[in-house]
């Protein structure tokens, strides 16, 4: 059974949040860290799939599915995993996938911002 | 801030840098971060000792963990610092690679708190064990070290086979006291309380260097253990506490050399106007060996009748001569020359002594051989 993945879990960002003793700020500082070094792995993604290069797209691609993970961004974080998989199988994606990638990162990315509007961070 | 251990956080994601420090802070373990394996190693290579774990990411740009640890495995420095290897669920197959290679265990993303701390604490517990370890074997270095100065500087003052006995593992036992079969050998010179007083203390103590270079090598060469310098008197035994089957034969040879090479020194003090003489007596007999004196001032001493035996027989031997009892004579018979002295009444000594003078003694290893393939 495939559950809808969601562009921002909630559930996640509240685990995450207690983990830390609920220190709201700390959430949003790691929200920050993960807006910023996502866009550079979105990017890597694109520039390795424009050189043909399956090797050059695991780590950004495995690096942007953890972290997307810990943040929440569970469609980001399940398009890169199966980009991961992919690559490592030696196949550079379609354009279209990429693309998808993208689109689900500036998603994310939104819900993100908006989630820190939200708690006033 | 007080910590429990400093952790390395090697990772390329700032999210999970983060993410671990925040835990690790809550452990109030401090932390350090690099950014891939490059980074780290420069770090463990500039500050290694004072990092106790490293929490390594496998997937990074510029040296991934593999290559990370394998670089930290290679390196005799930073070869026990414990990995902890960080990564997703679903790459247990590198987590396997990764321990081969030396890991010592390995954390799931996403971090629960409860599984890091266990994880932290088994590895920093470990790593304060092989630091305790480390200082343990330094301290065992610094101690050998100590024990074999003292070991040579023991040899100076004592008998080289006593210095060896002391440091023995048995060395307790026989210091302790024990009865054993000795040859013992007292050697004095004749004249000497006249040269004494007559030379001046630096001629004085020229001549007795002299002596005792001479003695000292003799006693060496012989296998002797020296019991004590008293002047001119020297004492030394054989079969203890370095057993030698052939002690009494030693005891005599030595003697010879000793009074030829004696003939060689007092030669050149002739010529200065010196006259001094070289006599030994030599018994064998059943001796108590051991530590002898009080606390504060020991020596290693043999006490028995033979050591009063030997003393006597020194007393009364003439200039150049080797008195021996007839025990002694009895077993170097085929190897000596001998001249009668008759019997002698010693001090302390109930009955008259026969006692017979060294005159030669056949050459030592020929002898042997011919024995040997006749």
């Amino acid at each position: 059974m495939e559950a809808e993945r969601a562009v921002l879990s909630r559930e996640v960002l509240a685990t995450l949040e207690a983990s830390v003793g609920g220190d709201r700020s700390f959430v949003a500082e790691l929200i920050e860290a993960y807006l910023a070094e996502g866009e550079t792995h979105v990017a890597e993604i694109e520039a390795a799939a424009a050189a043909n290069s399956a090797t050059k797209l695991v780590r950004p691609a495995h690096t942007l599915k953890s972290s997307s993970a810990t943040l929440g961004a569970m469609v980001v974080s399940g398009l890169s995993a199966a980009l991961e998989q992919g690559a490592r199988n030696g196949s550079v994606p379609a354009a279209e996938d990429i693309a998808a990638v993208r689109r689900a990162w500036i998603a994310a990315a939104a819900a993100l911002r908006a989630w820190m509007g939200e708690v006033g961070s | 801030m007080t910590s429990v251990g400093v952790a390395l956080v090697v990772d390329d994601s700032v999210v999970n840098r983060l993410v671990l420090i925040r835990h690790l802070r809550g452990l109030e373990v401090e932390a350090m971060e690099a950014g891939n394996g490059v980074e780290a190693l420069d770090i463990l290579r500039s500050v290694g000792g004072a990092i106790d774990l490293v929490l390594l990411d496998v997937m990074m740009p510029e040296l991934d963990g593999y290559e990370t640890l394998a670089a930290m495995k290679a390196d005799e420095a930073l070869r026990h610092i414990p990995v902890i290897i960080v990564s997703g669920v679903e790459e247990l197959d590198s987590v396997v690679r990764c321990i081969e290679l030396g890991a010592t265990d390995y954390l799931t993303k996403p971090i629960t708190p409860r599984v890091l701390e266990a994880r932290i604490n088994a590895s920093l517990a470990a790593k304060r064990l092989h630091d305790l370890e480390m200082e343990y074997l330094e301290r065992q270095r610094t101690l050998t070290a100590t024990i074999e100065r003292q070991k040579t500087e023991l040899s100076r003052f004592l008998s080289p086979q006593i210095a060896a006995l002391i440091s023995s593992e048995d060395g307790g036992k026989l210091l302790a006291g024990h009865r054993r079969e000795i040859s013992v050998a007292f050697c004095d010179l004749r004249g000497f309380t006249a040269f004494a007083q007559q030379a001046d203390p630096e001629e004085l103590l020229g001549v007795l260097g002299e002596y005792h270079r001479m003695m000292g090598a003799a006693i060496i060469e012989h296998g002797g253990t020296l019991e004590h310098f008293a002047g001119d008197g020297v004492m030394i035994f054989f079969n203890d506490p370095l057993q030698q089957e052939d002690h009494v034969e030693r005891a005599v040879r030595m003697a010879v050399t000793m009074r030829d090479r004696f003939a060689e020194l007092a030669s050149g003090w002739q010529k200065r106007g010196y006259e001094l003489g070289f006599g030994v007596g030599i018994a064998v007999g059943y001796a108590t060996l051991g530590r002898i004196g009080f606390e504060g001032r020991y020596d290693y001493g043999a006490i028995g009748n033979v050591v009063i035996l030997a003393s006597r027989l020194s007393s009364q031997a003439g200039s150049n001569q080797i008195l021996v009892n007839q025990r002694v004579y009895a077993q170097v018979e085929q190897l000596v020359q001998v001249e009668e002295v008759g019997e002698l009444t010693l001090k302390g000594i109930p009955r008259p002594v026969v006692a017979l003078n060294v005159t030669s003694v056949a050459p030592a290893s020929p002898r042997v051989t011919e024995a040997a393939s006749a």
